[in-house]
């Protein structure tokens, strides 16, 4: 019974399709272990995630979005993290201003040779996660 | 010569000399404290036009309105101006089919009191112009302190969304903003449907999140959106905000260097990064 009533985060992960898929992909065919947690949604480039797509997962019971890019400079597109940079910051500061508590919402820059980095950047986004408890704010009531 | 007197003036030398199709400006309506926006395009009509602290609508909104008639004359204080070099760098107007009658604003009065977005106004004076229509205006802006940096971040969801549960989600704010030009705006693209159509707490704060996303950059503070508001919801709450995330971000200001790009259209590689893992 305590086992089953023991809180498990749903995350949502949106990985670019050329650095952290590749590095997500790289974690898991070096069978390196992360929890199972993350639902993994694969886009052609960071840029591609609008803001909605963070706040439609948190509305319909995601308790955590991941969203990963290429490092700055490294963009398959050239210049499409560093846009998208300035479209989270906005981001992150106005989820922060409404209050919402920050670790929901998580930006990582992972490369497709860092698979260690995404398997420890996923237990700690989980555990952060786990923490802050079932989403509560966003939730759209069904 | 007083304001009114030279804006007229002007507006019927710019209408005989036929430099402009039309000019647009206020003009009184049947109730007293609220004006209407005009558009006038025969020399005999301009003794409607008026200024005075009742005008409260920015009329690059309906520049974009009035824009494919030819060149147009425009009065506009400091946020009108900052609207109409928004829609300049974005490319929305040409700047030779406008013809700017810069005017000083000592702020817009709703009711007896001076609206909230004009209390902390820093730009009273149009920062583009062709001529200007009187004086320039100076006063010093208040500052408006918003109470959530005295609650809890759980405390200030809970006031945030008591607050936007009112919203009816009739987009009189976006109507009215001359920056929300969209053909098809995200609340009412259905395929696929970004935000729920339906006034539901969680649909209504994403919706709010959202046009205060889109205005990221480009809201110029004017208010027209919070006096716009039939449930009084304090929309320049999330404007301010917005407004001073890039401000410390970026070091932009929405509009006041027509040079300058919205903050959201470029970047730099060393933008600062230290929410991102």
């Amino acid at each position: 019974m305590a086992e089953s009533s023991k809180f498990e985060p749903k995350i949502v992960a949106f990985l670019c399709n050329w650095c952290s898929y590749a590095g997500a992909d790289l974690a898991g065919i070096s069978r390196m272990q992360y929890p199972p947690n993350v639902r993994v949604l694969r886009v052609p480039c960071s840029a591609r995630v609008d803001p909605f797509f963070i706040l439609q997962a948190l509305q319909q019971g995601a308790d955590g979005v991941l969203v990963s890019g290429c490092h700055p400079g490294d963009c398959h597109y050239l210049t499409g993290n560093y846009v998208a940079r300035r479209r989270f910051a906005v981001l992150h500061d106005l989820l922060q201003f409404c209050g919402l508590e920050p670790g929901r919402v998580t930006f990582a820059w992972v490369s497709a040779s860092e698979g260690e980095r995404f398997a420890q950047l996923v237990r700690e986004v989980t555990d952060n996660v786990r923490q802050l408890g079932p989403n509560r704010k966003l939730i759209k009531e069904q | 010569m007083d304001k009114v007197a030279r804006l007229r003036e002007r507006a019927k030398e710019l209408l005989e000399k036929q430099e402009v199709v039309g000019v647009l400006g206020y003009r009184a309506s049947s109730r007293p404290g609220i004006s209407q926006v005009a558009f006038i395009t025969r020399p005999e009509e301009v003794d409607r036009l008026i200024f005075d602290s009742a005008c409260s609508q920015n009329l690059a909104n309906y520049l974009l309105k009035v824009k494919d008639k030819g060149k147009v004359a425009v009065v506009a204080r400091g946020c009108d101006s900052r609207s109409i070099v928004v829609l300049l760098q974005e490319k929305q107007i040409e700047r030779e089919k406008v013809y700017i009658l810069g005017v000083g604003c000592e702020g817009v009065v709703v009711q007896g009191e001076k609206s909230v977005a004009c209390r902390s106004c820093r730009y009273p004076n149009p920062v583009i112009y062709d001529e200007m229509v009187g004086e320039e205006v100076h006063f010093e802006p208040e500052t408006v302190e918003d109470e959530f940096d005295r609650l809890t971040p759980d405390e200030w969801w809970e006031v945030l969304s008591a607050e936007v549960a009112r919203c009816i989600r009739c987009y009189a704010c976006r109507q009215v903003c001359p920056n929300c030009y969209c053909p098809v705006c995200f609340v009412d693209a259905s395929m696929p449907a970004l935000v729920g159509k339906t006034h539901n707490v969680s649909d209504n704060i994403v919706f709010h999140i959202m046009r205060a996303l889109h205005m990221a950059g480009r809201c110029v503070e004017c208010g027209a959106c919070h006096r716009a508001c039939p449930m009084g919801i304090d929309l320049m709450r999330f404007n301010r905000q917005v407004a001073k995330i890039v401000r410390e971000r970026f070091g932009l200001v929405a509009g006041a260097k027509p040079d300058e790009m919205p903050a959201l259209t470029i970047f730099k590689p060393d933008d600062p990064q230290e929410f991102i893992r």
